[in-house]
């Protein structure tokens, strides 16, 4: 009676883990974590339009095509809500209760640092479309993969291309917004400039949010040649005003992530034009790919008939991370659900994936800083042109010249 | 760096007159009400939805739809008032709990249904005041004002003569009064309580939601832009004194000051650390507010 006792309660302990109680499927579970409420609620919606585009198509070709049989894939998503806790709650619950064989990650470098390892527990493996710090491929997680490079690899490509313009600009001041992307990319623009020996005055990490005109009227004093701020969308929009309403046009302006939004060009109108912005994607990128979307172009058509706005690098990259996966299963050929050991090869295969997408070339870093991230594509330098999103650098990828310094606001 | 103090002192008022206009309603509705209203950011974020639709339709300037703004909201905050009443007068539970859960999952509504309706892209107002500034110099010393601060300022100015006026010279000031001294006794001399709180409660969101356009010329707007200003009304509103309304103004400008200075003289990331700091301390000599006459 004890020995069965003991045999009922093994086989219930078996039974209840809910990654070995998995039942036979035709589609693979893709868990979905983003912010799509809170601050963060455009860039995470920004990835959602992402993954849904990516399902969507494929789905529509019927699906990953294993063996001599198609699986479709369905997305079950969790709100992160901008908060790094509830992304950490949402990827429990994915594991958990919805059993997902694999994650497409949050937006935000602060989101995924905390899902991060919760997945790591659950040995599930994510790729993050948009989360750019480079904290978090410090961190060595054998399960976690970026599409997007991160910020210490694009930033310095923008302050690059206006160290070559004439005359270059000498003094600079930088801040950052206090999140963990925007920080990095705070401090890689400060890299760069003193590395390239431009004189940083300022340099400042401000509460996200923070109403920086009297910041602004400080650093007008100064009279910088660039003012660069890591960021994100709202923030921009903010610091552009701030800067018109004080009356002030530094030679140059750099931002980040947001100036490649849609709504930044919208609200802000003749202010967006010259600001300067570091990328790693346009709809004109020069990509050839047999997966889903032939180039950047065609990608960038789907995503306007699909979402009538034009689409970001930020959305591209979600998509990418998509297609990393797709190829790596298709490579070890595995069916859902996703074992252990399947989700493990599924890993391995990632790091060896090398593949043209519409995005550029996708490789993983297998060591070293940037373990884990796509360091595939090439950095860009972008400006507003006629409102609308122009490659100015580096030279080889440029469409058009720089326009340097920065009209007066006074004068558009 | 002495150069840059008028241009603090100025910024200080510009930022002050901002939290005057976001904060001056909710005291108001707090000393009649007793109603802390934690969707005062989302009234915010409605109001400037409305602003940035009615600019893009009759291609007027924002300032020039303010009235407009006022009487909708008003309105509709008059029209919900016995929503709230209800909920706050209720026999069972703590009345003061109910309404903050209550206005709580109000918020989160609006803001949920502002993400579904209006998206999740940053807008912005246009105003022929955001284009320009007046700046001063005088020796070695200037100030840049932007005309759309200023405007802001004179605002929240206008604001609070006219919400005095009302209180003070007025019957309806004097029915409002008495209701926010004695509820019991005011009833006693007549004073109808359901009407005069949804009168109060409709020019209160009126005015928060005319906040929301000036704040859309001045910053951006976005269906997630109201836990901000959530949260900074309340602290106005505890430094001011909860329900005392004239201290209002003085709570924000100080806030405003701070928050100037930090950013100017010291490490501006230590900017909310010195706001808090600040709230911590007042509350904790005078629990009633700077001027020890809050309820």
């Amino acid at each position: 009676m004890k020995h069965c006792l003991i045999a009922v309660l093994i086989f219930t302990l078996f039974t209840a883990n809910p990654l070995l109680a998995e039942e036979a499927r035709d589609f693979f579970k893709v868990g979905v974590i983003t912010s799509l409420s809170g601050d963060l609620a455009t860039g995470g919606n920004v990835t959602k339009r992402g993954y849904d585009l990516w399902a969507n198509t494929l789905n529509a070709q019927g699906g990953i095509q294993i063996k001599d049989k198609k699986y479709t894939v369905k997305l079950f998503y969790a709100d992160a809500q901008s908060e790094p806790s509830q992304g950490a709650s949402a990827a429990e619950r994915l594991a958990t209760q919805e059993k997902v064989d694999f994650v497409l990650g949050p937006y935000s470098s602060g989101v995924t640092l905390a899902v991060a390892p919760v997945l790591e527990k659950y040995k599930i493996p994510m790729i993050t479309g948009s989360a750019e710090s480079p904290l978090i491929w410090k961190q060595k997680f054998f399960y976690t993969f970026g599409t997007v490079p991160p910020v210490n690899y694009t930033g310095a490509t923008p302050i690059q291309t206006l160290a070559k313009m004439n005359p270059a600009p000498k003094t600079a001041v930088i801040l950052g917004s206090n999140d963990a992307f925007s920080k990095a990319t705070a401090e890689a623009f400060k890299d760069a400039a003193e590395k390239l020996g431009i004189k940083v005055l300022k340099f400042n990490i401000v509460p996200s949010g923070q109403d920086l005109t009297p910041f602004m009227s400080a650093v007008k004093v100064l009279q910088p040649d660039l003012v660069a701020f890591g960021g994100h969308d709202e923030e921009l929009i903010n610091l552009v005003k701030s800067l018109r309403q004080i009356n002030y046009t530094p030679k140059a302006l750099l931002m980040h992530y947001g100036v490649t939004e849609p709504a930044f060009i919208e609200s802000l109108g003749k202010d967006a034009e010259q600001v300067f912005g570091a990328s790693v994607w346009t709809t004109s990128v020069h990509a050839k790919s047999d997966m889903l979307w032939p180039d950047a172009a065609a990608y960038g058509k789907a995503a306007e008939e699909a979402f009538k706005v034009p689409a970001d690098y930020t959305q591209a990259g979600s998509s990418t991370a998509g297609l990393a996966f797709q190829a790596a299963l298709q490579k070890i050929e595995a069916v859902p659900p996703l074992s252990e050991a399947n989700r493990e090869a599924l890993i391995k295969a990632l790091e060896e994936l090398e593949i043209q997408t519409f995005y550029g070339k996708l490789k993983f870093a297998k060591e070293g800083e940037y373990y884990h991230a796509n360091v595939g594509i090439t950095p860009l330098t972008i400006q507003i042109q006629n409102g609308k999103v122009v490659i100015v650098g580096p030279e080889k990828d440029a469409e058009a010249a720089a326009q340097y310094p920065l009209k007066p606001w006074g004068q558009r | 760096m002495l150069l840059l103090l008028p241009q603090a002192i100025v910024d200080g008022f510009l930022i002050g007159g901002i939290y005057v206009t976001i904060a001056i309603g909710f005291s108001l509705a707090y000393g009649v009400m007793h109603i802390i209203d934690f969707a005062v950011g989302e009234w915010i974020m409605l109001g400037a939805f409305l602003g940035f639709y009615l600019n893009i339709w009759t291609q007027w300037d924002p300032f020039f739809l303010l009235p407009f703004v006022f009487i909708v909201f008003a309105v509709i905050g008059f029209v919900f008032q016995p929503v709230i009443h209800r909920v706050l007068s209720g026999k069972k539970g703590n009345p003061l709990l109910m309404g903050l859960v209550f206005t709580f999952g109000l918020g989160l509504m609006f803001r949920g249904l502002g993400l579904t309706v209006f998206g999740f892209y940053s807008h912005s107002i246009p105003s022929a005041l955001s284009a320009n500034s007046f700046f001063l110099e005088s020796g070695n010393f200037f100030v840049t004002i932007p005309v759309i601060r200023f405007a802001g300022l004179v605002y929240a100015l206008s604001i609070t003569i006219m919400l005095h006026y009302l209180l003070k010279k007025s019957d309806f000031g004097l029915a409002v009064r008495a209701l926010s001294q004695n509820r019991d006794a005011a009833g006693l001399m007549g004073v109808n309580a359901k009407r005069t709180s949804s009168y109060v409660y409709g020019i209160y969101v009126g005015i928060s939601a005319m906040s929301g356009v000036l704040i859309g010329c001045i910053f951006s707007i976005s269906a997630q832009m109201g836990g901000d200003y959530t949260v900074f009304s309340f602290f106005v509103v505890v430094l001011a004194g909860m329900g005392y309304l004239s201290g209002v103004p003085w709570a924000a400008f100080l806030l405003g000051f701070v928050q100037s200075f930090f950013l100017i003289y010291f490490n501006p990331s230590y900017t909310l650390l010195a706001v808090f700091a600040i709230l911590y301390v007042v509350l904790l000599v005078s629990p009633k507010g700077m001027f020890a006459k809050g309820v």
